[in-house]
């Protein structure tokens, strides 16, 4: 099984500059769009992103390429810092309400994707944290069952239960949106 | 299983209409610098850890002294000991030195130059 990033992982471990800007560069807008969604908050998201690439550089150096694929870690460290910090939420602040309001698209975009994008990502929001990362995993970065639930750490079986019951709720909380309504059934 | 397959394909595309979440202006270059502070930390820590162990080192050998001093005796002890184990070996050729447990002892208990004690070790 050939990494792609393997080699830059052990550069960077060795003071590498441009291959720890290669890393940056390749899965910092994937990491932080997965954050974001998890977290709701694009402050809390980039901060989870600064805390899990702290993390491969501290373990970069320790780096076994054949014993498992980078990015299945990368996106473990990245889920479990999710995790942690939505655990460390005392109550859902209001401030969060607000904060789902920035997911508004660029002003070059039409209102209605503006809505639209509104609409999923408070539907998305409102899943328990493991179906969130289900679905996330699976649909916003196309990762297979086996990989998914690797990074999850649990069962593909308890995987696949996960994303049937996520992808039920969200299409019950999508109900409502009409430009939705005759796209998936 | 139809309905199973029609939530999948809507769950899709629903994901696939979510906007990117764009990183802040500088974001990546924030990454980079931090690498770098780590990197940076990780060259100065290995030096800092060895300069604290000669520092030690120099304490118990002569406190209070600067780091030159005892590394200067160190280095004049070094260069005394070598200069004289260049010269000592052909020093302990001419006049061997010694003695070996298989070869017999120069004295004896019954030797008569001995000085001559009784029972009582009187002489």
């Amino acid at each position: 099984m050939h990494d792609p990033d393997a080699e830059d992982v052990a550069k960077a471990g060795r003071g590498d500059r441009s291959a720890a800007a290669r890393l940056i560069g390749r899965h910092t807008p994937k990491l932080l769009t997965m954050a974001r969604r998890m977290l709701g908050s694009q402050a809390e998201a980039e901060d989870a992103v600064q805390e899990v690439f702290l993390r491969l550089w501290t373990h970069a150096g320790r780096w076994q390429p054949g014993k498992a694929k980078f990015e299945t870690w990368l996106y473990r460290v990245a889920l479990n810092q999710c995790y942690d910090r939505l655990r460390r939420r005392p109550t859902a602040p209001l401030e969060d309400a607000a904060d789902v309001t920035d997911d508004a698209p660029p002003p070059d975009a039409g209102l209605d994707e503006g809505v639209l994008g509104r609409e999923i990502a408070r539907a998305l929001d409102a899943l328990p944290e493991r179906q969130r990362a289900a679905i996330l995993l699976c649909h916003f970065r196309e990762l297979g069952n086996i990989e998914a639930a690797e990074i999850m750490g649990i069962s593909v079986e308890a995987l696949e239960s996960l994303l049937a019951r996520g992808r039920r709720t969200l299409r019950s909380q999508l109900a409502h949106v009409k430009d939705l309504a005759g796209d998936g059934a | 299983m139809t309905g199973d397959i029609s939530d999948k394909v809507f769950a899709q595309q629903v994901i696939a209409r979510l906007p990117p979440a764009a990183p802040s202006p500088g974001f990546e270059a924030a990454l980079l610098a931090a690498y770098d502070a780590w990197n940076d930390a990780r060259a100065n820590g290995a030096w800092a850890a060895w300069k604290a162990g000669l520092r030690r080192f120099s304490e118990i050998v002569w406190p209070g002294a600067p780091l030159w001093a005892p590394a200067s005796v160190l280095a004049a002890a070094l260069l005394m000991g070598a200069s004289l184990g260049a010269l000592l070996p052909a020093a302990a050729n001419a006049e061997p030195a010694g003695f070996s447990l298989e070869q017999p002892g120069s004295f004896s208990l019954l030797s008569s130059d001995l000085p001559q004690e009784d029972m009582d070790g009187r002489s």
